[in-house]
């Protein structure tokens, strides 16, 4: 260690004493904040923590409205795999002719037949 | 609100407060003050500015209250970071100068007039230079030698690792003594 290490740890060690306690008009001073900050109402009820999942079910309303959707995503679904016959005449009405479009191909079943 | 302080954490009476109850205020005011206060005395050498210090990290306390989340830090490891950055704000604002009304008179009983100004001028010379270095340097030095924590305990109050720490305050005391080297003679060091 050399002489300016000992004499920076000498000045350090000298202000570890500096000790004062806190006068009784600073901790007056804190809690008039603190009933301020009561008072103002910024202080606001502890909340439950809640998961991620909980937050976005919040945000869509809650179970019942989950469960609209998810009726709604089936239905969808059920829809474009099987449509109605009212519903093929529906469209061939307004578009002149009903177009039929195949995502997966048209031999994708063909290997199944026999 | 009744509630038994003595068996209370310092996280469970900020979630008292956050409910709106006053005493456990007045608990963690009477139970935290004085550490943040001596903590900023150390760094500033100056009561009034210390006190300012303290009220304005126990203000923001409160107001963090409802958003305090136990699991994460400790109350007094989060309010060792809130003072030190603010004791540092305060010695930057006093510059390279230390202002006389911030050299408190020596006590009547001090071994003399001129040793107790001797080492005021070095104690304050040094809070100066403590001013000078970049911001994480001076936490983890004044951490280290004014509170005289270890480093696994800065390493959680900075979020760091020990290793770093370790870096900070070698590079934080090296710059230390470049900077004071320059002001022996003023500072009487000479004579030791």
């Amino acid at each position: 260690m050399t002489d300016e290490d000992k004499t920076l740890d000498a000045t350090f060690a000298q202000m570890c004493v500096d000790d004062v306690m806190p006068s009784e008009a600073l901790m007056d001073r804190i809690m008039v904040d603190a009933d301020r900050v009561l008072a103002a109402d910024i202080v606001a009820p502890v909340r439950p923590k809640q998961g991620l999942g909980a937050m976005l079910l919040d945000a869509i309303g809650g179970w019942p409205s989950l469960s609209g959707l998810a009726a709604a995503t089936v239905a969808g679904v059920w829809i474009g795999v099987a449509p109605p016959d009212a519903l093929s005449d529906l469209s061939a009405g307004y578009l002149g002719t009903t177009v039929e479009v195949s995502l997966l191909g048209d031999d994708i079943f063909s290997g199944l037949d026999g | 609100m009744a509630h038994d302080a003595t068996n209370m954490t310092d996280a469970d009476l900020l979630a008292a407060f956050a409910a709106g109850d006053r005493d456990a205020a007045l608990t963690l005011t009477q139970r935290l003050t004085p550490r943040v206060m001596g903590q900023a005395f150390r760094m500033l050498g100056n009561r009034a500015q210390a006190e300012d210090v303290a009220q304005d990290a126990m203000m923001r306390l409160w107001k963090i209250a409802p958003d305090w989340d136990a699991d994460r830090a400790q109350v007094t490891t989060w309010l060792y970071r809130v003072v030190a950055n603010l004791c540092t704000d305060v010695l930057r604002k006093r510059g390279r100068g230390v202002a006389l009304d911030a050299i408190e008179e020596p006590s009547s009983d001090a071994p003399s007039v001129a040793q107790t100004l001797q080492t005021r001028a070095r104690e304050d010379a040094l809070r100066t230079a403590l001013a000078d270095l970049p911001e994480r340097q001076a936490q983890a030095v004044s951490l280290r030698h004014l509170e005289e924590l270890g480093n696994p305990q800065i390493a959680v109050i900075m979020d760091t690792n020990v290793r770093t720490v370790e870096s900070l305050i070698a590079r934080g005391k090296r710059a230390l003594i470049a900077r004071l080297s320059g002001r022996k003679s003023e500072l009487g060091y000479e004579d030791d």
